[in-house]
């Protein structure tokens, strides 16, 4: 025992007089500047200060943390000395208790989370209230979140002012989502969907018919229909056979007499099926603009990831695109007789009509194409696709979303042929997809540019033709290189889609406001806010989640 | 059937005819002209080394001869197809003309089987089961039969130019031009690449090579070209070439290349 304690005491002198050197340990720590020394004065101030707040207001949680602190820097403080060495001392050491001003931020920090997590915890549990019948002023507790109104506002939260009575229509869709992604889901795990081909195939169509099945469910279908059009029929029969022979050119599908036929009819099939449902007034129509809550940001999110990132990629090639330009002895006439019939017919009436310079300036904007043709000669060579491509998207990015959305809204109904409505909810829709797809193109064209020219040049030289250069081989490279970029993008998407609410469209944010402008609800934004977050968290953190994932699948083979 | 006509690939055709004619060929990037009147005829079975300075546009002039380049003047005629605008006609000459390149420019997301049976497949419309075939019987003569399931990433470099070559091959090209394709390589993993290329030169393929390998120029090529500031300054046997060179620019190359 003695010997023990002797060698022990021994070493302690030891460490202490070889090794640990307190003048320079006060030099590192305290006195090695002026700045220092005020820094951890008063930061020893403010720790002060602070755990003696705390060990009024929770004694227990600030006692426990003091006597962790205590011990945690004996523990270092025997490692430092160098007597015995200990994996959670030396951690300690190297990532807290590093020097003095540490282990106090160390301590604050600690004491700061905890009183945190105290307070929100007694204000979401401790002090709640359940009860969705007891919401009024009257039964809340002071320092107690309100529960009830996330319950009692369920519907409103979800649905909007969505018709009660059709409320089961919202069931189905999200009984079809969840059931279609949990068989799709459970036969990818199983490796039913890369094994079997009709099962992949239903599926598949499922899926592309879902945003019809969404519409016919909470939009529903008028029983009086459109009326069977020959130039519609002709028109979609059109676009749906260029669509097969596309697809059989570039060896999609296989090209048979029978797929043909079946083709040909989805058309009309669709048609008549449409019609079908009218008739039999099993889903008579909603109103869409009576949609709101989680449900209206869904729609709108998906459909706006779902149209952006096509149409993205179609900017972006467009911008990238190589096409021989239009010559400039076609452009330079042309734009010199537009320009000189807009001086006689728009400049002369509005110069006839103006009432002040600024009025006769604007009636010269015909001079403007000339500066159009211009910039197409000189910058793009005449090319009118990279053109038009780079026009819009700058056009679009110059342009605030709200401003957009806004436009969408006043100015649709001026394109609209005659007889034609568009309601907002798809005016906002169009407007915020075109909006996203500006950025989703920029970045897309990141991806392209990323890549070495020589994939193009060895595209090229093997004889593929563009279409197929860009499927097989550009694409699939450059998107796996911007896919943190476009997750980045559908995510901001998905979350900018709460500003909607200022056109008129009540989605889960906007719908917060109309609850707790109710009496009942009055006030109550802190429960409602804090599940609205988690809600856009969740969302987020999926795609961002599944995004690493997808990754991580894709790397394969990346040199 | 001539006696030059190859076993391996039966579809090269008579041999001495003109498959690529170049007359007076002009290539500007803005205001930097690249190619300044160049004139080259090269007949089936030939086996052209270009040399030259780097920037001397030589490898301009063989990206031009299957449109990686536009040329703005003069005339490219391959196999009778003069190349122009017409998107068809480059297509054709692409199928006609297979390009290796200095970096090999595989297809990283892909397999080397699926590198090498993507444009058959694609372009000319076999079926899988056969390109897959042909695919492998080139894997086969480039001595790397084993590597085809693997991706481009996990070969060497050598290995790597070895598929690309396979990948150009699998078209049954008639003319196969070389961008430099030693360059990028070790030099240990040369040889294995030129020994391919010397393969095919005795098989028949008609071959435009840009390379600074002197000896696959001395030993294999039925002519050489002297390129230097987009022009052709001199072109000769290898023999004439090298021992008795006459003009100047390619004496003081010479002397550059040869003497360390």
């Amino acid at each position: 025992m003695t010997a023990k304690t002797e060698s022990f005491t021994q070493r302690l002198n030891e460490s202490v007089t070889k090794r640990f050197n307190w003048q320079y340990f006060l030099q590192d720590n305290i006195t090695g500047a002026w700045w220092l020394t005020l820094w951890v004065i008063v930061l020893a101030l403010a720790t002060a200060v602070y755990t003696g707040r705390q060990l009024s207001e929770n004694p227990v949680s600030t006692i426990v943390v003091l006597i962790g602190w205590v011990v945690a820097m004996i523990l270092v403080a025997i490692d430092g000395l160098h007597i015995w060495h200990s994996n959670v001392g030396s951690w300690l050491r190297r990532n807290l208790l590093s020097s003095v001003s540490n282990a106090l931020i160390s301590l604050l920090l600690l004491l700061i989370v905890i009183a945190g997590i105290i307070s929100a915890w007694e204000w979401a549990v401790v002090n709640a209230t359940f009860d969705p019948a007891l919401t009024e002023p009257q039964y809340r507790t002071p320092d107690g979140a309100t529960w009830g109104v996330i319950i009692g506002a369920r519907d409103l939260l979800m649905v909007g002012r969505f018709p009660r009575e059709s409320i089961g229509r919202v069931w189905i869709a999200a009984l079809f989502f969840i059931t279609l992604g949990g068989i799709s889901l459970i036969t990818k795990k199983i490796g039913l969907w890369d094994r079997n081909k009709i099962v992949r195939g239903i599926l598949s169509v499922f899926w592309f018919i879902s945003p019809f099945i969404v519409y016919i469910l909470l939009a529903g279908v008028s029983a009086e229909g459109p009326f069977l059009n020959l130039q519609i029929l002709l028109l979609g029969e059109l676009v749906i056979l260029a669509t097969f022979a596309l697809l059989v050119w570039q060896k999609v599908i296989k090209f048979s007499w029978l797929s043909l036929i079946g083709w040909a009819v989805i058309w009309p099939l669709a048609y008549v099926i449409w019609r079908a449902i009218g008739k039999s007034e099993l889903f008579p129509p909603i109103n869409v603009n009576l949609w709101g809550g989680l449900m209206l940001t869904l729609i709108i999110a998906t459909a706006v990831i779902l149209l952006s990132f096509p149409i993205g990629m179609v900017l972006a090639l467009g911008r990238r695109s190589e096409v021989r330009g239009i010559p400039w002895w076609i452009i330079w006439p042309v734009t010199i007789i537009i320009t000189l019939w807009g001086l006689s017919t728009s400049t002369t009436q509005i110069l006839a009509s103006a009432r002040n310079t600024f009025e006769q300036i604007i009636a010269f904007w015909p001079l403007l194409l000339i500066v159009v043709a211009y910039i197409l000669q000189r910058t793009f060579k005449g090319n009118v696709i990279a053109f038009a491509s780079t026009a819009f998207i700058e056009f679009i990015r110059g342009v605030p979303l709200i401003t957009l959305l806004f436009m969408a809204i006043i100015m649709a109904p001026f394109f609209m042929p005659e007889g034609l409505t568009l309601e907002n909810i798809w005016a906002v829709i169009l407007g915020y997809a075109l909006f996203s797809a500006a950025y989703m193109a920029e970045l897309i064209r990141g991806g392209l540019q990323a890549l070495p020219r020589g994939q193009y040049d060895a595209a090229d030289a093997i004889g593929l033709n563009t279409l197929q250069k860009m499927r097989f081989i550009i694409l699939p490279q450059a998107l796996r290189i911007v896919i943190p970029g476009i997750v980045g993008q559908f995510i901001g998407s998905f979350k900018s889609s709460s500003l909607v609410s200022i056109v008129g469209l009540f989605e889960l944010l906007g719908i917060v406001r109309v609850i707790v402008a109710n009496p009942q609800w009055l006030g109550l934004r802190k429960e409602l806010y804090v599940f609205v977050g988690i809600i856009y968290f969740s969302g987020s953190f999926i795609m961002s989640w599944y995004s690493r994932r997808l990754e991580a699948r894709l790397g394969v083979g990346q040199r | 059937m001539s006696t030059q006509t190859s076993v391996i690939n039966p579809t090269i055709g008579v041999p001495n005819e003109e498959v690529i004619v170049c007359r007076d060929v002009h290539l500007w990037y803005g205001d930097f002209e690249a190619l300044r009147g160049v004139s080259l005829t090269v007949k089936r079975g030939d086996v052209i080394v270009i040399l030259g300075p780097s920037g001397s546009g030589k490898s301009t002039f063989i990206r031009a001869i299957n449109r990686l380049e536009e040329h703005q003047e003069g005339e490219i005629i391959v196999n009778g197809i003069t190349l122009s605008h017409d998107v068809r006609n480059i297509a054709e000459i692409r199928r006609e003309v297979g390009m290796v390149f200095q970096q090999f420019n595989l297809f990283p997301h892909l397999t080397v089987l699926e590198n090498i049976t993507l444009a058959p497949i694609n372009v000319r419309k076999w079926s899988r089961e056969r390109a897959e075939e042909i695919a492998m019987k080139w894997l086969t003569r480039v001595g790397i039969p084993e590597q085809a399931p693997k991706y481009p990433g996990q070969l060497s470099g050598g290995q790597q130019q070895r598929v690309a070559i396979a990948r150009t091959l699998a078209m049954e090209p008639e003319v196969l031009l070389f961008d430099e394709p030693t360059s990028a390589l070790d030099p240990e993993m040369v040889k294995e690449v030129l020994d391919v290329m010397s393969d095919l030169a005795r098989e028949g393929y008609t071959i435009i090579a840009v390379t600074h390998e002197m000896g696959f120029a001395r030993g294999v090529a039925d002519r050489i070209v002297f390129m230097d500031y987009g022009e052709i300054l001199e072109q000769d046997t290898p023999d004439e070439f090298f021992d008795n060179p006459k003009n100047d620019r390619l004496k003081l190359f010479l002397s550059q290349i040869l003497h360390h």
